[in-house]
This record gives C-alpha cells, sequence and structure tokens, in this order.
C-alpha cells in the first residue's frame, strides 16, 4: 500500500471481496443484516400506512385514530402485511430490499427460481424459526447447504447473488484508489490526483 | 694462322652426329633399362608415406596460385558430371548436423538484414489465419489476463468507473464485502469450534447457472 502525497491511505478492499462468491451459499450475518433491513423497510411502510389513514380519518371525521401497539387488528395487520411483503417479493424474484441491498437471493435447493407457492410455504415456515427459540437459523451455521429450517421446509436456499470481482473491478478503477506508479508510462492509466 | 684453326673446324663439324648419336645411344639405353624395370614392384618397395612426409605440402602450395587453377577449372561442366543425389545419399545428415554448432552459426547471423529481405505482407499473406486462431484457446488466453492490473494500468479503469453509477454503488458494494467478511469470520469460527477445516464458503447449487457462480 502506498501513501499518497496528502497523507491519505488508499482504501484496500476486504478480502472477501477479491473473488467472485456469486452463487454461493449467503452467510449468518448477512442474512441477518438483510433481515433487519427488511424489518425495517416493512415496519416503515406500515407506520406511514397507519399515519395516512389517520390523518385521513382526521380530515374525513374530525377525529383521530389512534394505533397502540397492544391493538389486535393492528399487530394481525401488522403480520398480514409483513406475510405480503415476504410472499411476493421471495416469489417475484428472490429478493427482498434487504436481500438486494446485501445481494442475496432465494432459490430453489438446485438453483431455480423460487415459484409463488414455494415463496408462500417459506414465508408461512418462516416463523418456525423463530418459535423454537431461534434454534431453527442454527442450520445456517452449521449445515453444509447454510440453510434454516424454514429452507428446509420450503425446500429453498439464499445466495450471494452479487458479483464481488465485478464490484472489486469497479473498486480498482476509482481514481481514489489507483495510486500512481513509477513504472507506469506517463498517460497511460486512470486519473489520479497528486494532491490526495 | 692459327694452327688449332685445322682442329676447331674438325671439332665443329664432328660435334653435331657425336651428339645425335649419344642422344640414340640414351634412347636406347633409357628404353632398355625402363623396359627391365618392374615399376610395380618398385613402387611397392617405395615407402610413399616416408616420401609424402618430407615433402613440404604448405610450400609445394603457397607456390600454386588456386586462384588461376580454378580459372582453369570448368565448374559447370564438373558438376554436370557429379550425381549430386547420390552424393547426397552417401551424406550422413544427421551426423554432419550434429557436428555443427547451430547456436554459433544463428549468432553469426545478421537477423536484422535476413529479415528486410523477408516480405512480412507476403508471409502472412500466406498464412491461413482463421486456421490458426481456431487452435488458438481464447479462454486460455483470457484467464491469463490480469483483469485487475488491466484495470488499474489503463484507461479501462476510467471507462468502467464512468459506467458504473458511482457513490451509491461504491456504497453498496463496501456494504456487501464488510458483511461478506463477517460471514467468512463466523464460517471459521464454527468451523474452529466444531474442529472441522473450513475450505470456503460452500456452492454454489448444482442447478444454477455455473457461469454466474464461478
Amino acid at each position: 500500500m502506498t501513501a499518497h502525497a496528502g497523507g491519505v491511505m488508499p482504501v484496500e478492499p476486504p478480502p472477501a471481496a477479491r473473488e467472485s462468491l456469486q452463487g454461493h451459499y449467503a452467510g449468518f450475518a448477512s442474512r441477518f443484516a438483510a433481515f433487519v433491513v427488511d424489518l425495517v423497510v416493512l415496519t416503515g411502510i406500515f407506520v406511514l400506512v397507519l399515519a395516512a389513514i389517520n390523518f385521513m380519518a382526521s380530515v374525513l371525521t374530525g377525529k383521530s385514530i389512534y394505533f397502540n401497539q397492544g391493538n389486535t387488528w393492528v399487530l394481525v395487520a401488522y403480520v398480514v402485511w409483513a406475510f405480503i411483503y415476504f410472499a411476493h417479493f421471495w416469489g417475484l424474484n428472490g429478493k427482498t430490499a434487504g436481500g438486494a441491498l446485501f445481494g442475496l437471493q432465494v432459490v430453489t435447493n438446485d438453483g431455480g427460481d423460487v415459484s409463488g407457492r414455494r415463496a408462500i410455504g417459506r414465508t408461512l415456515a418462516f416463523p418456525l424459526s423463530f418459535l423454537i427459540l431461534c434454534l431453527g437459523f442454527l442450520g445456517i451455521l452449521l449445515s453444509d447447504q447454510r440453510r434454516a429450517l424454514h429452507d428446509a421446509i420450503a425446500g429453498t436456499v439464499v445466495i450471494y447473488s452479487w458479483d464481488a470481482r465485478a464490484a472489486r473491478l469497479r473498486f480498482l478503477s476509482r481514481p481514489r484508489y489507483s495510486a500512481p506508479r513509477p513504472d507506469r508510462p506517463a498517460g497511460i492509466g486512470p486519473p489520479t490526483d497528486p494532491a490526495r | 694462322m692459327d694452327p688449332l684453326a685445322p682442329l676447331r673446324t674438325l671439332g665443329g663439324r664432328l660435334t653435331p652426329p657425336a651428339e645425335a648419336l649419344a642422344q640414340a645411344i640414351a634412347e636406347r639405353v633409357i628404353g632398355l633399362v625402363v623396359g627391365a624395370l618392374d615399376v610395380n614392384a618398385l613402387l611397392a618397395e617405395t615407402d610413399l608415406n616416408a616420401v609424402l612426409e618430407q615433402v613440404d605440402v604448405g610450400r609445394v602450395l603457397d607456390r600454386v596460385d588456386v586462384n588461376q587453377v580454378l580459372d582453369q577449372v570448368d565448374l559447370e561442366r564438373l558438376l554436370d558430371r557429379v550425381d549430386v543425389n547420390r552424393l547426397l545419399d552417401r551424406v550422413d545428415v544427421n551426423r554432419l548436423l550434429r557436428t555443427v554448432d547451430v547456436t554459433a552459426l544463428i549468432g553469426r547471423v545478421d537477423m536484422n538484414q535476413v529479415l528486410q529481405q523477408v516480405d512480412v505482407n507476403e508471409v502472412i499473406g500466406r498464412v491461413d489465419l482463421d486456421a490458426v486462431i481456431d487452435r488458438v484457446d481464447m479462454n486460455a488466453i483470457v484467464q491469463r489476463v490480469d483483469l485487475e492490473a488491466l484495470v488499474e494500468q489503463t484507461d479501462l479503469g476510467s471507462v468502467i468507473a464512468k459506467s458504473s453509477s458511482g457513490m451509491a454503488s461504491d456504497a453498496v458494494d463496501a456494504v456487501r464485502s464488510r458483511t461478506v467478511g463477517i460471514d467468512e469470520s463466523i464460517a471459521r469460527l464454527v468451523a474452529r469450534l466444531r474442529r472441522r477445516p473450513y475450505t470456503g464458503p460452500p456452492g454454489p447449487p448444482a442447478g444454477l447457472w455455473t457461469g454466474a457462480a464461478s
């Protein structure tokens, strides 16, 4: 690693990004992070919808509707919305918002696209992994195909769908990363700012 | 009057017939001697090697004007009489080549001069490029290309940088790389706890498009 004139060190890509893992089974951290993002997204949308309903009710009737977490109907609506969210996106292309962000995709055991029926089955089986004290997720750490309980029930796996090698090439092509080399002929190579 | 003059006159008149007679006698004697000699037996008794050793061949050759000799030789006529094929049949070319120091020979060749005489365009024109390309394993060649060095050191990098979406894709790539790194760390830790060797992330699924999974 060579320091630039300005003292800013070029960022070295993580070792994991130095080879493409596209198609390999995704690990626990990526899947957990994707799930957290999905929770944030679907909860955010749900809250926005509730706020919109409250606003509409206050405009139309002059009375506000107060939703609270103990309200059974709110809870049921939230579960139904979560079911629609996951089932829809898994059946659509195997990617939820969190999965797309972290480059994950749900596919069948043999790498095929997930059908709508299989997506619904996976969504229904998903809570089971939580209900048994989250032991259903141990399969991600211990099984050869990194499958959780709901994966085993639905016949699905989760893979990395992003190309780490392409990402690394993009990374290397950034001027801030490409340090000037003494052996590089003048006029060849990406523009570099010596002030960096 | 010279008292010896009559004798000189007589001598002058007798000398030619005497010389002619002596010559005739000598020829006759030589003929008799040669006829009596067995030349073959004489040569058999002669040590030619000893004779040749006494001959200074170098000195002889120094006195010979080889160029003048060669000028008098009709090489064309000589070669016409030579059966070259038969001559070559008797030559052990392999043995001949074994004695040749090819490296030294090539070292003495002025390749630049040779190449100047070569019409490269004509040579290329005679090459069946399609046949050559058919024999080339392009995939193997591409595999040998250091893409990362290519992107780093050429304008291809800037082309890729311009074609990608910039900061957003950088951030996403960074986040993905970090989480994949954590995935691998967790997997290694689990493998160590289970006392199993970790050989990298498993996969891909058997039916997945292998091109994407490479």
